[in-house]
């Protein structure tokens, strides 16, 4: 057969870590929206993979990104971790790379420790620019 | 089916069909961050209250995960199959603008999809009688101006097999 990639049909799936018990394997939750026929909406429906963790660094509560194995490597494990997208603690924002939690950065956004001479007196200017002179009235 | 709950509309077949995204084979994964509060994630509330249903609908093998308030600015995130990733930052896009970008960027074209069309139809040929599953109709008595079925209109004997061998007897 002409299976180039994945015994499974898996290729790519992001899920949350549920355990680490096992050496060298995390116990990952994938939920995928499933239409309900008679409501039709849509519910979360889990399933657990269990993935391949050769350096142990999955934690409970971290979002994974795993990726399929070209064959099983035992009887239940088919997917090992591509990367680690969310760790749970230290979520990094994407957008701009700094250390968030919830909804506000951790750490001060505004770069105005690391002006230059040059750039403090480029603003200036700028800023004598833009000045509003009261006079015409 | 009763129409309850804020929007019952998006628990209609004829708003899930309406959706326009259908992505190419190689979205694996989607994933959307938005923050249940603050202005600037509205537009991403929005868009997973109203547009998710669609596109799940029309893309029923990508799997779609939703993270709320995990970080401050909201963002959509997509895993293709060569491993790439695109993020896509929706920080003060409206719903609308959020799905014509991603139909731009990661959507199948209306061409494409045309063309998928035309290639269906071309597998069944709609002159063919058969199972309901392959075919348009059953049989012959279904259409108006033909013999009716004989389970309900008894055939005239000069049709049935019983008369015609009497006659090729005698």
């Amino acid at each position: 057969m002409s299976v180039p990639r994945g015994a499974v049909h898996a290729k790519w799936i992001v899920g949350k870590v549920i355990g680490t018990k096992m050496q060298k394997t995390a116990k990952v939750r994938v939920t995928r929206l499933v239409l309900d026929p008679y409501l039709l909406k849509f519910f979360n429906k889990r399933k657990t993979y269990f993935a391949h963790d050769p350096l142990q660094q999955c934690v409970v509560g971290d979002i994974v990104l795993l990726k399929a194995l070209p064959e099983r490597r035992s009887k239940h494990v088919k997917h090992e971790l591509a990367e680690i997208v969310f760790k749970v603690g230290n979520v990094i924002d994407p957008i701009t790379g700094k250390p968030c939690a919830g909804t506000r950065f951790l750490e001060n956004l505004s770069d105005s420790e690391n002006l230059t001479e040059a750039d403090t007196s480029y603003l200036s200017e700028k800023l004598q620019e833009l000045k509003v002179c009261s006079t015409d009235k | 089916m009763a129409m309850k709950g804020r929007f019952p509309i998006r628990r209609t077949l004829q708003y899930l069909s309406q959706g326009d995204v259908v992505f190419k084979g190689s979205v694996k994964v989607m994933t959307v961050n938005y923050n249940s509060a603050g202005e600037r994630s509205e537009g991403a509330r929005r868009f997973v209250f109203f547009n998710i249903p669609q596109i799940q609908y029309k893309n029923p093998w990508v799997q779609i995960m939703l993270f709320r308030n995990m970080t401050p600015s909201p963002f959509l995130r997509f895993y293709l199959d060569s491993g790439e990733q695109v993020l896509v930052d929706v920080e003060d896009k409206t719903n609308k603008e959020i799905n014509e970008h991603i139909k731009k960027i990661l959507g199948k074209s209306k061409e494409m999809l045309e063309r998928e069309e035309r290639e269906r139809k071309k597998l069944s040929h709609p002159a063919t009688f058969g199972p309901k599953k392959y075919h348009l109709r059953e049989c012959m008595c279904e259409i108006e101006g033909q013999v009716p079925c004989p389970a309900f209109v008894p055939l005239p004997k000069e049709m049935r097999g019983k008369y015609k061998a009497a006659l090729k007897n005698e």
